[in-house]
């Protein structure tokens, strides 16, 4: 295979400007690493997790195209709002992009899904006393 | 019997077809060269690693770090060694 980028230009600006509005959405952190890992993949995204600003409020999303593996991590706060059961539904369409060759594609539907499932629909009369008879 | 091939005909015989072999060789394979190579699952990566939306500022190595005042001795337990409680799925292709 020749050396190259990962992603042209274009297909990194598709991915950001799915990551931006996922975070837009849900108001979590979202991050996306495309590489090999240096060990077990599980345990490696867990410190690249780490390794941003807010880990407890960020989702990442780790592709090892190599290895043919993905890993979403969510935060301690961040899997309150985004659930496991919900973070495996975007893996699964995530997955079936990868299989057939389309990372920029499986990237940015995962990241959207994400997002939408992150998303909280606003308390309407949260902080209002309750009725009184 | 001795045909003879103007330099007219050659044009129209052979330069056409090529010039049209050539046009139909650029259209099929111009989206591969302008987009590089495609990932192939199963094939070896070749590209190095991309973060999007990573961190903003590299953190500090937590052994270089001042030793703080009044507490000697004392092991700095907060960095990347903090075991979160983590969430999220895996999946493989």
């Amino acid at each position: 295979m020749p050396a190259g980028d990962a992603f042209t230009p274009d297909q990194l600006y598709d991915i950001e400007k799915a990551v931006r509005h996922a975070e837009e959405v849900s108001g979590l952190h979202f991050s996306v690493y495309v590489g090999g890992a240096d060990s077990e993949t599980r345990p490696f995204a867990i410190e690249l997790l780490n390794e941003l600003d807010d880990p407890d409020h960020s989702v990442l999303v780790y592709v090892d195209p190599a290895g043919r593996r993905l890993e979403i991590v969510t935060g301690s706060q961040a899997k309150r709002q985004l659930s496991d059961a919900a973070a495996g539904l975007a893996a699964l369409t995530m997955q079936t992009s990868f299989a057939t060759g389309d990372l920029t594609g499986g990237l940015v539907t995962g990241v959207q899904q994400l997002g939408a499932h992150g998303h909280q629909a606003p308390l309407l009369h949260a902080n209002t006393e309750p009725h009184k008879l | 019997m001795i045909v003879e091939i103007s330099g007219h005909s050659l044009l129209v015989f052979v330069g056409i077809p090529l010039l049209v072999v050539a046009v139909v060789a650029l259209l099929v394979f111009a989206p591969s060269i302008a987009n590089g190579p495609r990932y192939r699952p199963g094939l070896s990566w070749w590209a190095p690693p991309v973060w999007i939306n990573g961190p903003t500022a590299t953190k500090p190595d937590p052994a270089n770090l001042p030793e703080l005042p009044g507490a000697p001795g004392a092991t700095a337990t907060a960095g990347s060694g903090v075991a979160r409680t983590t969430g999220g799925a895996s999946a493989s292709w």
